[in-house]
């Protein structure tokens, strides 16, 4: 009995450097439908559509700044929380005792999923009185995204949605007071310079993390790629 | 050599899990017995560079995988198969082998042919097209041995291969291990001796962490032989003499 996989080598053999972008783009592939990419799409575009229900029907919460954000701020606490959430791997540290790509397929993954669904969430607000436009939503989605990298680099890629969940209570109580602080970036005007570096530096470590040591698995702390 | 360790250590907290091991190993089939809680594993997973040792030196293929370069070069040329290896379940065979394939940076023209040699040697040319959420544990097992070798590798290590696998599947493995062994350095933990027994030309029995014994097959049975060890097998006679010894 023949294993039956296709061989692209049959027939017109393809450039070696066609060839070569082939296979890292069905690695690429591979490599998403483990990690159920897919799946994280749709939940994406679910929030967008849960977000342009909330602006276009006017939901509201009455109450003070905490209430008025509380929509927006979960559904990006939702998408952050897809986006860490879809760095859990299954093969554990087999697959770290592979060559050279699972870093840059991790980063990849991290930063494309987390443009998406600021493409999705952004053009959900279109039309629509988002707090603070689209400059907030940029900034509240990169800090959360990365505080649900970080959340699963150090707890495993399953608990990734633990640091967007924690900030959005942190924050939902911070609100309700008047902080100062630029690492509460949400309460920020969306022009506020501390706040936006605040959570791009938090992006910029969730990325690296993730990327350098992978998500934590089976209770073991991973070793540096 | 392909594997040169010289005091090696790794320690959990204040436990010592492979307490100063030294040892070289070049092509062949290379056995490591030894209880619950010896050391194998945490040698193995230092072996296939995801767990840095806490101290010593250790050379594989020629390298120090304590470097990044280094490990990158190891690691392609690597083998590895966990003892706790995880699934997609929603992958074909041939899915989760290429996989690997790409993975261990493969030259793309190879990856087809590569893999479905793997998925054959295996035995499961049949259910190549299969998921995995379909397959038995022994047949997941043996997928898990495909993508350990489809990259022709130089330095194969194998925590429990043959965990799950009958009998037939047993045989045909080993056989499948001695052919390995003729190029490579192929390092098969386990708790079964008889698979030392028929695969092994070397073996060594770990024990708190300690090599405590190194030889062939033929000497740790020689090991046990009027000693009075409990055993069914020759083998596992030599095995209970020489952890005796040890402790």
């Amino acid at each position: 009995m023949t294993a039956a996989v296709q061989d692209p080598a049959a027939g017109a053999a393809p450039a070696p450097v066609a060839r070569g972008r082939r296979s890292v783009l069905r690695l690429a592939r591979l490599y998403s439908a483990s990690r159920r990419i897919p799946v994280a799409l749709a939940l994406l575009a679910a929030l967008g559509l849960l977000l342009w229900s909330a602006l276009n029907w006017r939901w509201s919460i009455a109450g003070g700044p905490a209430a008025q954000d509380f929509i927006s701020l979960t559904v990006e606490a939702g998408a952050a929380s897809v986006i860490a959430v879809s760095t859990h791997g299954p093969f554990g540290e087999v697959e770290r005792a592979t060559g050279r790509w699972l870093p840059y397929l991790r980063a990849g993954a991290a930063v494309a999923l987390t443009a998406i669904a600021f493409g999705a969430l952004a053009a959900a607000a279109t039309g629509g009185s988002l707090p603070g436009g689209s400059l907030a939503l940029l900034r509240n989605l990169a800090g959360l995204a990365g505080l649900g990298l970080l959340g699963a680099a150090a707890l495993g890629g399953a608990f990734g949605w633990t640091g967007p969940l924690a900030y959005l209570l942190v924050t939902e109580v911070a609100l309700s007071g008047h902080p100062t602080t630029p690492w509460i970036w949400a309460a920020r005007p969306p022009h506020d310079l501390g706040g936006a570096l605040c959570a791009a530096g938090v992006l910029v470590a969730g990325v690296v993390a993730v990327t350098v040591f992978g998500t934590r698995d089976s209770g073991r702390r991973p070793a540096p790629e | 050599m392909n594997i040169e360790l010289d005091d090696l250590t790794r320690r959990f907290g204040k436990t010592y899990a492979v307490a100063g091991v030294t040892m070289e190993a070049g092509p062949g089939v290379f056995g490591l017995l030894g209880p619950n809680g010896a050391g194998k594993t945490s040698l193995l997973r230092m072996m296939a560079t995801v767990l840095p040792p806490t101290s010593g030196r250790l050379q594989l293929l020629g390298r120090d995988p304590g470097s990044y370069g280094p490990r990158r070069e190891i690691r392609r040329r690597l083998g590895y198969l966990p003892q706790n290896l995880g699934y997609y379940p929603g992958f074909t065979v041939v899915e989760f082998v290429e996989y690997f394939a790409l993975l261990k940076d493969m030259p793309p023209g190879q990856v087809p042919r590569a893999v479905a040699r793997a998925v054959e040697q295996v035995g499961l040319g049949d259910k190549a097209r299969a998921k995995l959420r379909t397959l038995s544990g022994g047949m997941l097992r043996r997928a898990g041995i495909a993508q350990a070798i489809v990259n022709d590798p130089e330095l194969l290590l194998l925590d429990e291969p043959t965990a799950g696998l009958d009998p037939e599947q047993r045989v045909s493995f080993r056989a499948m291990l001695r052919g390995l062994g003729e190029h490579a350095t192929v390092v098969v933990s386990t708790h079964l001796v008889e698979d030392v027994g028929a695969a092994c030309s070397q073996v060594s029995l770990m024990d708190a962490g300690k090599i405590v014994f190194h030889g062939t097959p033929a000497e740790l049975v020689a090991r046990g032989e009027g000693s009075g060890a409990a055993g069914d097998a020759p083998l596992e006679r030599g095995y209970s003499a020489a952890l005796a010894a040890a402790r």
